[in-house]
């Protein structure tokens, strides 16, 4: 690593420091920066509720948030490797659209499948679980089909396909659902990292730890198969099984996200460009590290702009990662005129 | 020449004259129905026939309707540009399908129920009678509300189909239109004041030629709502109020002009946005709900939230207010009928007297000893 690329990273590393008070301090109650410190290291604040705000709110929202940032930042950069195509991303290959088959089933699919569904629907959990497994399944589904076919090309277009058809059966059950569910499921939709419990947030994160672990593992065959898969094969790479390892990431990654908060847009795809844009590199040891920072960053100043701070009103996330996202890319690809890839 | 300008000067005089006549040219004998709350429609009765004029079916409608109502007898002897309404419907009426449960209650309290043929959604009806004649498939189920079944609700050839639009664009009623079968739009719910909802039961009396009877149930709900009112502020204790639930990020909750935060104030009690304005509900972060109704006595109707373990579940958040620690939580969700369907929101509409009695009932227990709620319930 260069020396440029430390104080780069010493930076990033302040900037998500510093967006992380940022974001704790900040909210649609004003509280005072010293009973926010206050209620940090435990001792009492003026109101009750300041303190329940900041430890239990807050707090777990802003790791939320750096969980999610991060983590489908990672996972959007991993696809974009594997498939080499700027396009890719959790979205892509069909892993959220099977996220979000599973909780369909589960919220929708009450009015269809009756008093199982209907019992299992009272836990928060069965959200999860059924959003892990319906990404899940859909990976599953793309491994076998990436062993039969050799193009990754064909697997992004089989993960496409997939996506529309998940989307098909959530209209039909959408078609079925009732009002109440119907706006349940377009609740869930609007993506939420501020409802998640310490317990929760303990799990998403073993999980998350794991998905991380695996990408690392990953760092060397991603940048060698930055070269194309023939050269990669030639210089030694077992294909199959990073193939296997980096999709394991991605669904570890994205599944959970998607489960834990909803599904969040343009992170995944967009912070991987805006990382390259910056740094300049298509090192995975670099643009790893990177990425994780700056998904942490922007997701953070995504959700203190969704607060609305001093006011009542609070946005969805999902529509302020998009709103404030999509306009950096352009604009960082006018300004450089070409994309790094 | 001089003929000719005698023949104009004619002309102008008469034309000058029927300018002027207009006004005293049109019916003057049209006797308007006496409505006290509801905005939402008008009926001008002319002896042979009433003009029903349904002036706002949704929020913020530029367009209003003019339906004639006229009897078999009197339809055969008048003739009436088409044109000029939206619909001309033989009264009483014999078959009807109506589309929302809340246009169910004044059927049944107008002892019209077996004049109805077609629902769509029948599960949702609660009405003990009315289900009794969906179980002897007397009605028929017409699917989906937004995609009727126009095949089926053809086939029973209603006399009126009453619907309800959140807009105008309802493809579904502009079908049953052309097919020759009147839709008129119910806008019940758009009304801002609970005895205005109430009061479309003499909407429906027209339909029927019972409007005394349509007069007499309402006076009789509004005589209670109001004297509930009345006993309601005989107590100085006003409880704390929060409602509603948070979905996702955001708190859903009514706002203060809401005919939820009117029967909150009527049962004298401190709904904490009651000052709060605005058309829908309003939608607050959850930091801004907590931080104002931490403390508050008692939390009524937490979205459609069934137990406490479900209120729990959905947000860890919602155990620490005082209310859910004291287990002062009151829902309508859990009352349905047999098939499932809320009675609230079948009832709700057309006897605020019941809800505001309930109200009373959950924050001033003392005031009405032997009333058992009719919709709340408390969470569990």
């Amino acid at each position: 690593m260069t020396l440029s690329y430390k104080y780069s990273f010493l930076a990033l590393t302040l900037i998500l420091i510093l967006c992380f008070f940022v974001n704790i301090s900040l909210g649609s109650v004003y509280i005072p920066i010293k009973a926010v410190f206050n209620s940090l290291v435990g001792s009492a604040t003026e109101q009750d509720a300041w303190q329940h705000i900041i430890t239990n709110y807050r707090l777990p929202k802003a790791l939320t948030a750096i969980l999610v940032g991060s983590g489908l930042g990672i996972s959007g950069l991993l696809m974009q490797t594997l498939f080499r195509n700027p396009l890719a991303g959790p979205f892509v290959l069909g892993i959220s659209s099977g996220a979000s088959l599973g909780v369909a089933l589960i919220i929708l699919g009450t009015g269809l499948f009756g008093g199982v569904f209907a019992s299992l629907f009272i836990s928060k959990w069965s959200v999860v679980i059924a959003a892990s497994l319906g990404s899940f399944l859909v990976l599953i589904a793309v491994l076998v089909v990436s062993i039969k076919v050799r193009d990754t090309m064909a697997i992004l277009i089989i993960g496409l396909m997939f996506a529309s058809i998940t989307a098909a059966i959530v209209s039909v059950l959408s078609y079925f659902g009732s009002a109440e569910q119907l706006q349940q499921y377009i609740f869930w939709g609007f993506g939420s990292l501020g409802n998640l419990s310490w317990y929760e947030l303990f799990v998403f994160s073993v999980i998350f730890c794991l998905g991380i672990l695996l990408s690392i593992i990953s760092i060397k065959s991603l940048n060698t198969l930055l070269l194309g898969e023939n050269y990669a094969i030639s210089l030694g790479l077992n294909i199959k099984r990073s193939r296997l390892i980096i999709i394991a990431a991605t669904s570890l990654l994205a599944g959970t996200i998607t489960a834990f908060a909803g599904p969040i847009a343009f992170i995944g795809l967009a912070i991987p460009h805006i990382t390259r844009q910056v740094f300049n590199t298509s090192n995975h040891k670099i643009l790893l590290p990177a990425v994780f920072l700056f998904g942490a960053v922007v997701m953070l100043i995504c959700d203190s702009i969704a607060q609305l701070p001093n006011s009542d009103y609070t946005l969805p996330i999902n529509a302020i990662t998009s709103l404030i996202g999509a306009p950096v890319v352009i604009w960082l690809l006018v300004r450089k005129r070409k994309m790094v890839f | 020449m001089k003929k000719a300008i005698f023949f104009l000067f004619t002309i102008f005089v008469f034309s000058c004259k029927n300018e002027t006549a207009k006004p005293i040219a049109k019916p003057v004998d049209g006797h308007q129905l006496e409505l006290k709350y509801a905005k939402g429609f008008s009926v001008t009765d002319y002896s042979t026939f009433k003009v029903l004029n349904i002036k706002n079916p949704w929020p913020d409608s530029e367009k209003s309707y003019r339906y004639v109502l006229i009897n078999k007898e009197n339809a055969a002897k008048t003739t009436f540009v088409k044109d000029e309404f939206d619909g001309i419907i033989i009264n009483p009426i014999k078959k009807i399908v109506v589309t929302s449960t809340t246009h169910i209650p004044a059927l049944e309290l107008l002892n019209a129920e077996e004049t109805l043929v077609g629902f769509p959604g029948t599960d949702f009806i609660s009405s003990e009678k009315i289900r009794m004649r969906i179980d002897e498939g007397k009605i028929r189920e017409l699917g989906k509300n937004e995609s009727i079944n126009t095949e089926v609700l053809l086939s029973l050839n209603p006399n009126v189909v009453i619907g309800f639009g959140i807009d105008g664009n309802n493809k579904t009623f502009e079908t049953i239109k052309k097919s020759g079968i009147p839709v008129i739009y119910n806008g019940d719910w758009v009304e801002d004041s609970p005895l205005a909802k109430a009061e479309w039961i003499k909407f429906f009396g027209t339909l029927y030629h019972k409007e005394k009877e349509a007069d007499s149930i309402f006076n009789t709900i509004e005589k209670n709502y109001l004297e509930a009112k009345k006993l309601a502020q005989t107590v100085k204790n006003k409880p704390t109020i929060l409602s509603g639930a948070m979905h996702s990020d955001i708190w859903y909750l009514p706002n203060g002009t809401s005919t939820e935060a009117q029967l909150l104030k009527d049962a004298n009690t401190n709904y904490l946005w009651q000052n709060s304005q605005g058309s829908g509900s309003l939608k607050l972060s959850f930091e801004t709900v907590f931080t104002k109704a931490k403390d508050a006595d008692i939390w009524i109707n937490p979205s459609n939230y069934t137990s406490l373990k479900a209120l729990e579940n959905s947000s860890s958040h919602n155990t620490m207010f005082s209310a859910f620690i004291n287990k002062n939580i009151y829902t309508i969700t859990n009352t349905t009928g047999k098939t499932g369907g809320v009675l609230y929101y079948e009832l709700g509409f057309a006897r605020p007297d019941l809800v505001l009695k309930d109200l009373i009932k959950i924050c001033h227990p003392e005031l009405l000893k032997d009333y058992k709620p009719f919709f709340f319930k408390p969470l569990e």
